[in-house]
């Protein structure tokens, strides 16, 4: 049996390892792996810290059951012993396991503050959910549009407020570590401070229909300089009533 | 009544109008298991779509289908329904009693769920199919102007049958419990599969009506107009999330602890040692149920609930972990130092301890709420959900059936088969789940039909159809080991595996099958 273990054990590395050689050209861009933003780096230390805690008592489950059924295998006039209590034992699996709790919990609600309180904003972003595109708003620029990547400039706040005109969507890029609902009739916030340029992958993350899968975000992070010019080029031509039949989908 | 012949009618007859509860409680298990092939194999599909990022195999809208009924299916029709059956099978005869408090009842409960179930299948085949919004059912997409599909009618209702059926069964285990106890069995002494189902008892009865509620105000808001969801007659849907998260909390739990009463029964029984820890489990199973109610919201840390109200769930949530240890080192406890004996039973029993940690403990990483943000709705909380209900849930009802087989048939199963089959599930559940984590933790959304930008993903994916395969043979193999037994004679003893004298519950005192009323003489319990 504990061949059979270690012949699919090796067998699984072996494979994982092989994955990973052959994807290494394509960089794996989400929180744990290439975060992008100071919040990302945060989740990753929070990550780590709480697997600190958490892995000693997997470990030490794990490897106790692995020695036990090793180890109590009946065998012949083998007598099982008879104890079935002991309250110091007991109070200490409870008392330690506690213990570690506040490991988890300090560092948890640290960076959940970081998560929550956004330094001032340098751009402020509106993210509107459709079935199945997202929109985005400038207000500062009366820029509109959807459908397109977003861009935004590097090493800059940038504040989003979420909603949805449907179902509930999740604006959810891994690199930046922001996943945030957004909710028709209310509005959520998330923030992100990209650190390098770059295009950035993402999703949404809530089932919301029948092309949820196909439901991409597309984050581009540009140079001040970029941004500017990007601004330049689709700032909003003033709009006379008649012109107002183009097929925008807003939903003004 | 010797001069009367009976003839196959007759026994069919017996079987649709029992009032028994060991008939009851077979008839759940049956219904289980054809419930668990068809879920089973939708699950098939689910990994055929994914095994290349363009899934082609099902259009997007079937795979939502058959993904929201692999979900509902799992959990209400099989897995609950399958607990239900060993609870009611065994808890009468465990606290010394007849049958149930309600017979009748019972059967109402049990013949309430075939209709629900006809409902969940035929509203496959009605115009527009059968709900697309996952098990979880939120709204506003379940309204009728995103999903107009009476399948989603269907798919209310048939939970509405079979929440009744949870609490009117709930009512009849709590009056059984509490009122038909042997003369001596006082609480403490009651067995902990009977603890675990007092307990579970409780849980369904509190929470069931409120998953009824919130899916009576999503049917008015389909079809009376009102808005309870609805933000544009000033609804809200997050309200909706709050109520469904109350009930599908605890229902992880109810899904969960009469399992672990399973389990305690069968690690003393295979290590030939006394429970460790008695009273310490009980009170973390009522600690457990207690504290179920007050975590429903980690479902929801990326909704953007207040976050103080988060930091409360996330700490309640870290809190649940303490009595879930105290369990899991309880049954490290019980096998150390007693002489093992690797039933079938005990390989699941003790397969059910190691993965039920690993879903434990990533479960507790989802109390972290920046690292639950990024891998909620992704597949890491796919494999956290399924190493708690496949190899927790699951692997418990698989050791029940292996150790109440003999009692419930008069036959042992095969117990070489049942070593294989075991084999089969255990690595491939490890091969199909394990690599899920680090899917999600890469970035791969929950609910996809596919994922052509991100071919990086293939590769897990197709490895998982491996782990699929595999379990698909375990599976085949205890459907033939269970109708190949059943054709052998009854010649199991009362008592099959030897546990008198370990763990001297009541069920071992009697025949196997035990006869219609259990006991001759209502024993007297020391």
């Amino acid at each position: 049996m504990k061949k059979k273990i270690l012949i699919f054990a090796t067998l699984f590395i072996a494979l994982f390892s092989l994955y990973q050689i052959l994807y290494a050209e394509q960089p794996l861009t989400n929180w744990l792996q290439n975060p992008a933003t100071p919040l990302a780096k945060d989740v990753r230390t929070n990550f780590w810290i709480s697997m600190l805690a958490i892995l000693p008592f997997l470990l030490l489950s794990e490897g106790l059951l692995f020695y036990a059924i090793v180890k109590f295998k009946a065998k012949p006039n083998a007598k099982p012993a008879t104890f079935h209590e002991n309250v110091r034992l007991e109070i200490a699996w409870t008392i330690l396991p506690a213990l570690a709790l506040i490991i988890i919990a300090f560092p948890t609600f640290t960076t959940l503050k970081k998560m929550e309180v956004p330094p001032k904003s340098d751009l402020v972003v509106e993210v509107i959910g459709h079935q199945f595109f997202w929109e985005y708003k400038y207000p500062k620029y009366e820029i509109n549009f959807a459908e397109k990547p977003l861009v935004v400039p590097v090493n800059k706040v940038v504040t989003l407020n979420c909603t949805s005109v449907d179902v509930i969507h999740s604006w959810f890029v891994p690199a930046f570590g922001v996943k945030q609902d957004a909710n028709p009739g209310r509005i959520t916030h998330a923030w992100f401070k990209a650190l390098q340029t770059g295009t950035y992958k993402g999703q949404c993350a809530e089932l919301c229909g029948a092309l949820h899968a196909l439901m991409y975000i597309t984050v581009k992070v540009v140079t001040d300089e970029e941004f500017e010019t990007w601004l330049e080029k689709n700032k909003p031509v003033p709009v006379t009533p008649t012109e107002a039949t183009a097929p925008v989908k807003s939903k003004t | 009544m010797s001069d009367y012949k009976k003839s196959k009618l007759d026994g069919i007859k017996d079987w649709l109008t029992t009032t028994n509860h060991k008939k009851i409680g077979i008839m759940y298990l049956w219904f289980a298991l054809f419930n668990a092939v068809v879920g089973g194999s939708l699950a098939g599909l689910i990994r055929t779509q994914l095994f290349n990022p363009e899934g082609k195999l099902l259009t997007p809208e079937m795979y939502n289908q058959v993904m929201s009924m692999h979900g509902t299916l799992m959990i209400f029709f099989v897995i609950i329904p399958a607990m239900v059956g060993f609870g009611n099978y065994i808890v009468p005869i465990q606290i010394g009693a007849r049958d149930m408090a309600f017979p009748k009842l019972n059967a109402l409960t049990f013949w309430i769920q075939i209709p629900a179930a006809l409902l969940m299948f035929s509203s496959f085949l009605v115009p527009g199919g059968t709900t697309q919004a996952g098990w979880t059912g939120y709204a506003p997409l379940t309204s009728k102007a995103f999903s107009g599909t009476p399948g989603v009618d269907m798919w209310i209702f048939g939970l509405h049958l079979v929440g009744m059926g949870s609490i009117l069964g709930a009512i009849n285990f709590l009056v059984t419990i509490i009122n038909m106890r042997a003369p001596g069995m006082k609480f403490f002494k009651m067995p902990l599969l009977s603890w675990t189902w007092f307990v579970n008892a409780v849980l369904m009865l509190v929470a069931t009506p409120v998953l009824a509620g919130a899916i009576t105000m999503l049917l008015s808001d389909r079809h009376l107009g009102t808005s309870f969801f609805q933000p544009a007659g000033g609804g809200d849907p997050i309200l909706y999330q709050h109520l469904f998260w109350f009930y599908s909390h605890p229902a992880v739990y109810i899904m969960v602890l009469p399992g672990m009463g399973l389990v305690s029964m069968v690690l003393p029984a295979f290590a030939h040692k006394k429970i460790f820890g008695y009273k310490g489990l009980v009170l973390a199973t009522c600690g457990i149920g207690f504290i179920g109610f007050l975590v429903w919201g980690h479902h929801m840390f990326a909704s953007g609930i207040d976050p103080v109200l988060r930091s409360i769930f996330a700490f309640m949530t870290m809190v649940i972990a303490v009595p879930t240890g105290i369990k899991i080192f309880s049954w490290i406890a019980t096998i150390w130092g007693g002489t093992l004996r690797f039933t079938t039973a005990m390989k699941f029993g003790l397969a059910f301890i190691s993965l039920f940690v690993i879903g434990g403990m990533s479960g507790l990483t989802l109390a972290v709420i920046p690292f639950d943000v990024q891998v909620h709705d992704t597949y890491y909380v796919v494999a956290h959900l399924h190493y708690v209900l496949f190899g927790g849930s699951m692997m418990t009802l698989l050791a029940g059936l292996f150790f109440y087989f003999p009692k419930m048939s008069g036959r042992v199963l095969d117990e070489k088969l049942g070593k294989i089959s075991f084999w089969h599930i255990f690595i491939g559940m490890n091969l199909t789940f394990l690599p899920m984590h680090w899917l999600g933790i890469m970035g791969m959304t929950r609910r996809v039909s596919s994922y052509p930008q991100r071919p990086e993903f293939a590769f897990l994916n197709r490895f998982e159809m491996l782990g699929y395969l595999l379990m698909l043979g375990g599976g085949i193999l205890i459907l033939y080991n269970i109708f190949k037994t059943l054709r052998k004679p009854k010649t199991a003893t009362a008592d099959p595996w030897d546990v008198n004298g370990i763990q001297n519950t009541l069920e071992w005192t009697i025949s196997s099958p035990p006869p219609p009323e259990n006991f001759e003489t209502i024993p007297v319990v020391r």
